[in-house]
This record gives C-alpha cells, structure tokens and sequence, in this order.
C-alpha cells in the first residue's frame, strides 16, 4: 500500500468536488434554508407578541366581571353600561374584536356562555377564553355553595408531573427524555442521510471513471485498492468538510437568535430588552441544547464507522455497474439494510430500551443508525458500545475485502453492467 | 539470456474462467526498438499488454521490466496509452496531466515545466484552463498522448494506438514514435491491422488464440519467407486470377491482386497466363505481406479473414 499515491487520490477526490457548483450550491442552500427558518421564527415570535384583543363584558350579574377583569385586563374590559346593541356596533367597527353577555342562568342553570366576534384569533384564543370562563364560573359556583376556602383550593389546583432521572451512579438528574429523543432521532437521521448521500457519490465517481474509460490509464500508476482507499478518505473529508459547515452555521445561529430577537424588540417597542427575556420569547428549538461532550464523540465515531463499513460497498456497485441507471438493482442489498435501520429508527425513538432496538443497535450493518439514537435518549452500557464497534469495525474489514475484490475486477470490466451471480464469480476468483 | 532486454516475457499464461485468454507467452522486447504485437482481435494482445502494465495480475509465467518481475515500481518505468482511451471531463487540462504524471511520481513543478512544453508542441498552449468537454475528439486524443508521454519513461506501450485517430493525430503519433526511437526509447504496440504499421516495426510478435505464433526481427522474418508474392496491377477481364491454381491470393481489387506462389510454382508462368487473359500494368515480384507470414503461419483454416481487417 502506498499512502503518497492514495493522499493522491484523496486529493483529487476531495478537491474536485469541493470545487464544483453542485457542491457550493447545496452547501450554501442548507445554511440559507436555516437563516430563513431562524429569520421566520424570530418574526412569528415577535409578530405574535403585539398582537392583542380586546373582549367586551357585559355582565347582568354584576359578579363575574370585576374578577375577568383582574384575571386578564388587557383582554376583558367592563362594558356592563353599554347596551348591547351598542357592543355589536362596536364589534362591526372594529373597535373590540368580541363580547359576552353574562345572565344569571349562565351561573346557576348551566347555560353556555356565547362570545359575538369577528372570528380573529383563530382557535387559541378561543380556548384560552373558554379556559378562563371555565375557571371563574366554577369558583363563582363554589363560593355560592359555600363550599370551605380548602376545598375550592382542592378544586383549583392541578398536580403536576416532574421527572428526573436517577443514574447508576446514584445522582439525580433533569429528565430531558422528549428532547434527546429528538436529537437521537436526528442524529440517526443525519447518519442515514450521509450515508445514502455520499455513498452515491462514490458509486457516481465510479461510475465516471468507467464510462470516461480514465480508470485504465489510472489503474496503470495505482493498485486498485489504493485507488479505492483514495476515493473513499476523499468523499469522507468532503462529507465532514459539508456537514460541518452546516452544524458551525446551525450553532452560529442558535447562539446569535435570542440577541438579535432581544434588538428588534428593543428597537421597535423601544424600551431594553435583556437576551434572557428574548429567549421566553423563541421557540425551544432555536437555543442551544445543552449536549454532552461524550455524545458528540460518539456521533463522529458512529458517523466515521458507518461511512466506511458502508462507502465501501457503495463503490464496489459502481465498479460493477456499467451505467448510472443499472446501480438500483445492485445496490439493493446495501440500501435494504439501510431502510430496515430507517423503521427500526422511528420504533427506537418511541422505546428505546425494546429488545429490538437493543438487539439491532449492535448489528454492525444498523448500528451507526440504532446505536447513536439509543445513546442519545439513554444510557447504553459501555460494553455495548465496544462490543458494537469492535463488531462494526471487524465487518469493515470483511466488506473491504469484499468490495476490493469486486472492484479491481469491475473497473476493468466494460459493455454491461454485471449480475449477482457475475460478482459472485469475481468473489470466487 | 546475458543481455537485460527492456520486457521479457516467459510462459506468461491468463484466464478468465474457462477461457485461456493468454496461454505460455514468451517474447523479448530489445532496447530501443519499436515494437509491433500483432494478431486479430481477440487473440491476447490486450491481456499482455495488461499484464505487463500490472493492471491485471499474470495466473503464471514471468514478466520483467529491465530485468525486475512487474509491480508497483515497473509500472512508473512505463507510459501506457490503453485502446479505451479517456480523460476526467470536467475537471481542468493542467491540473488532470499534473495529477496523472504525479501519480507517475513526478515532481509537481517539474510536470508543471513538462505540461507546458507538449502543450506547446502540440499548439495547445492556451488549453490549461480547459476542461475535456470543450475539446474535440481530435484536441482530447493529443491530451491523451500527452498524458501517456509526460512522465518521460524510456518505455512506451500503445494498445491499438492508431484506432479512432483522425488522419492528422495519426500522423503526429508515427512521428512521435520514430522520434521516440531516435532517442533510444523502447516502444511497443499492438494492431489487429497488419498492414498499417509494417513500414514502422522493428521486430514483431505474432499472436493466435492467446498464443505466439511468430516472433523475431521483422526484416529477417520476410526474408525467410522469400520473394515468392506477385503484385499484379492490370486492365480488362480478371477472372483469370480466381482460376489460378496453387496460388493464394490476399488482397484483390478490379485491377490489383496480391498473390502468394505456393509450392514453388514459377513467376513466369503466372506471368504468361495473366498476359494471355489482360493487359498488364504493373508485375512485381516481392516479400509477402505481414498478413500473409500470419496466414501461412497459423494455416488459412485456422483464420478468420473478417478479423484480420
């Protein structure tokens, strides 16, 4: 093996592409697509904040409205003395967005309360509304049922759910359980996502150089092999080159969106808006989750033994292949694998400590996609994740024997693309 | 076996499955000559000359360049320009012959100085900046011999190197070639067209169904075979010629045939029977043709005369 010829081909490899507009395209369109989602959210989050309604109360009882009022005074406001007719004018004009006429009979009969309005809000609005009515009549019921002040507290309140985590270790922890289900999810995501991708691009290279009819005057001055080794370190950088710069603009943004958020809405309310009270302001989404160290690692190894148990084999179809079209049918045994990890996927983000997704998580060919999903909602233990990738890094072993053979034999090959049981030929030479 | 010849070849055999592509090839290749491997398509040309580059691995046999067995390190003795011939289509002329003479292992900047000086030679100076698909076949064909020449091997191995040229790379290429040879370079080469190339060989390698059937120097080869070919150029009725007997006849238009006296039939009496039937231009008497020595030697059933063209 001669490392100065494969360094040869990795550059080629890396350079040309890293050159080329395809590439420049979508590794500029992916950090746009992400400032517009920022840019988007930032202005829903602001846009939401200013908007406010204005509910006209008309109470006949003279007891629900001085409580709505103190509830929410923005939203309620006491129009007892104004006739009703008066209220609907109002609403027409658009000078109140609605109001609710309060009887007697909405207190002791039962009788659903009815809100006139002109249908802005949308279905939020309405429920909030209908939560705050539903609490101030029960309590309203309560008092006149002379029910003790204990059991009105009994009624008002709601028990909620904390959860923390109790590690082996015997500390305590905050159970973020949803949100790292998500970055699991997303991790094993972007796996599937790079390994499909680039190992495509692998196949298409291959491709090429057959169809260019080059590889014969390359295979003149490096061992296929070498040739092989060149093109996969070379697609590998240029995977860690895109992803990266995607992850630095992601992280450059998630750090940026809560001071720029705090700016503008400084400068349009006018008045100092600290970054923390920006922040209550965005969607959880746009901060920065707060990621363990050894969980990157483990995505990077992950990401590193899955390109390469896969890469391999993705070039050995487009040594075998003779035409883009023919690649479908010969990549079948490596994309099967790779859609069974996609369902396997979506059960593990759901019950991560299944059997299934335990058992599946340290089979080399689902592991990079299980095994870093289950990292990431909980604990694996450590022997596990050797054991995974001692397993994972023996199978690279066996599927780059596999395809070097398929691919010395292949590039040379021209006319028609090869069968299963031409390749099995090849193995066998 | 004293002398270290640039290629030797012994008992050199190849299969691929069932078939015996290449079956105990033995041949030298002397300094500073050219070279012709010769035969029709299909006869193992292809798969030695493979071999010999390692691209593909010899089932037997030894194959040395300047006396060492083939392997990583022949291979950056030798330019290779193989009968598929083909360049990256999109990427730049500069940097795609940078990065094939360095894989040669050459030096970045002294490929650089030697891009330059075929370019120019070619009248290519301004191509650098191209890529393949502006170029057109006939301007790729001269990236693709120079991609073959940068690295200045002192051997050079054309596999059917004058198929698809137009007429003028064809002719750039024998001059390259024969000034190659005037340097002392060693070049060999395979053609299934026979008579394309005698004028250029020095020595030639006969080969039939993955074997060699005749190897030597070409001069001697013909004078072996002796003056015993009639070129006959005539006018009017040439039917006489199919009705001569004892005779083969290769190669035959309306008003041309070559024809192979057998079994020591007499010249002038061929000469006397084409002047009873026509009107005679041209007789002359003259050394067969390669495919002639090819066909006499392997036996005319055992040729396809269709593969010889």
């Amino acid at each position: 093996m001669n490392w100065k010829q494969i360094r040869l081909v990795m550059g080629r490899e890396y350079i040309t592409r890293v050159k080329s507009k395809g590439f420049i395209a979508a590794t500029l369109l992916v950090p746009l697509g992400i400032v517009a989602v920022y840019g988007i959210g930032i202005f829903i989050a602001l846009w939401e904040s200013d908007v406010s309604y204005e509910i006209a109360i008309h109470d006949r009882t003279e007891v629900m409205v001085d409580s709505l009022v103190a509830l929410d005074p923005e939203l309620y406001t006491d129009f007892s003395d104004t006739p009703v007719d008066s209220l609907r004018t109002f609403v027409q004009s658009g000078a109140i967005n609605g109001f609710i006429v309060i009887e007697e009979e909405n207190i002791t009969e039962n009788r659903p309360l009815e809100m006139i309005y002109d249908g802005s809000g949308g279905l939020t609005f309405l429920s909030s509304v209908r939560d705050d009515m539903r609490d101030l009549f029960r309590e309203e019921r309560l008092r006149r049922a002379e029910v003790s002040e204990e059991i009105q507290q009994i009624f008002t309140t709601r028990i909620g759910l904390d959860s923390r985590i109790l590690t082996e270790e015997g500390e305590e922890k905050q159970d973020d359980t949803a949100f790292f289900s998500i970055i699991g999810l997303a991790m094993g995501g972007i796996i599937i996502f790079s390994i499909v991708g680039y190992g495509g691009y692998l196949t298409r290279g291959v491709i090429e150089e057959k169809t260019n009819r080059i590889i014969e005057v390359i295979a003149s001055s490096v061992k296929p092999i070498e040739l092989l080794i060149g093109k996969m370190l070379g697609v590998g950088s240029l995977a860690i080159t895109q992803i990266g710069i995607w992850l630095v603009t992601l992280l450059v943004l998630m750090a940026s969106a809560a001071p720029i958020a705090a700016l503008v809405i400084g400068m349009m309310e006018d008045r100092t808006v600290t970054t923390e009270m920006a922040q209550q302001e965005l969607p959880s989404f746009m901060m920065i989750p707060e990621i363990e160290a050894s969980l990157v690692i483990y995505f990077v190894l992950f990401f590193v033994t899955g390109y390469f148990l896969y890469s391999s084999l993705f070039a050995a179809i487009g040594a075998a292949a003779d035409s883009e079209t023919d690649t479908q049918q010969l990549a079948l045994p490596i994309t099967a694998p790779i859609m069974i990890s996609y369902f396997i996927l979506l059960q593990a983000f759901q019950n991560p400590d299944g059997m299934l997704t335990v058992v599946s998580s340290m089979v080399p060919f689902f592991a990079p996609i299980i095994m870093i999903t289950r990292l990431a909602i909980g604990e694996v233990p450590f022997w596990q994740i050797a054991l995974t990738l001692s397993l994972m890094v023996l199978t690279f072993y066996g599927t780059m024997l596999l395809s070097a053979k398929i691919y010395k034999v292949g590039i040379l090959s021209y006319g028609s693309s090869a069968k299963f049981k031409d390749i099995w030929r090849w193995l066998r030479q | 076996m004293s002398t270290i010849h640039p290629i030797s070849i012994r008992d050199v055999s190849k299969s691929f499955g069932k078939t015996h592509a290449v079956q105990n090839v033995s041949f030298d290749v002397p300094e500073g000559r050219i070279f012709g491997l010769l035969g029709p398509n299909g006869a193992g040309k292809t798969t030695t000359i493979r071999m010999i580059n390692y691209i593909i691995q010899r089932d037997s046999g030894s194959i040395r360049i300047r006396g060492e067995e083939v392997g990583p390190e022949s291979q950056r003795l030798i330019g290779y320009m193989p009968e598929e011939r083909g360049l990256y289509k999109k990427m730049k002329i500069g940097e795609q012959l940078i990065y094939l003479a360095r894989l040669k292992g050459m030096g970045k900047e002294e490929a650089k100085e030697r891009i330059r000086y075929w370019l120019d030679r070619f009248d290519a100076s301004d191509w650098h900046q191209k890529t393949v698909g502006e170029l057109s076949k006939g301007m790729s064909q001269k990236i693709q011999f120079i991609s073959t020449i940068l690295h200045d091997p002192d051997i050079f191995i054309f596999d059917e190197p004058f198929s698809g040229l137009d007429p003028i790379n064809s002719e750039l290429l024998k001059e390259i070639i024969l000034e190659f040879r005037s340097r002392g370079k060693t070049i060999l080469f395979s053609t299934h067209r026979m008579e394309q190339v005698e004028q250029m060989c020095d020595d030639i390698c006969l080969f039939n169904r993955g074997r060699v059937v005749l190897t030597g120097n070409l001069r001697e080869i013909k004078k072996r075979f002796g003056e015993n070919t009639v070129l006959l150029e005539y006018d009017g009725d040439g039917s006489f010629v199919d009705a001569l007997e004892g005779v083969r006849i290769n190669n035959r238009s309306t008003n041309f045939a070559e024809i192979r006296l057998l079994e020591e039939q007499d010249p002038q009496e061929l000469l006397r029977t084409a002047m009873a039937h026509a009107r005679i231009h041209k007789f002359e008497l003259v050394e067969p043709s390669l495919t002639e020595i090819f066909i006499s030697t392997v036996g005319e059933d055992q040729v396809r005369k269709e593969e010889l063209v």
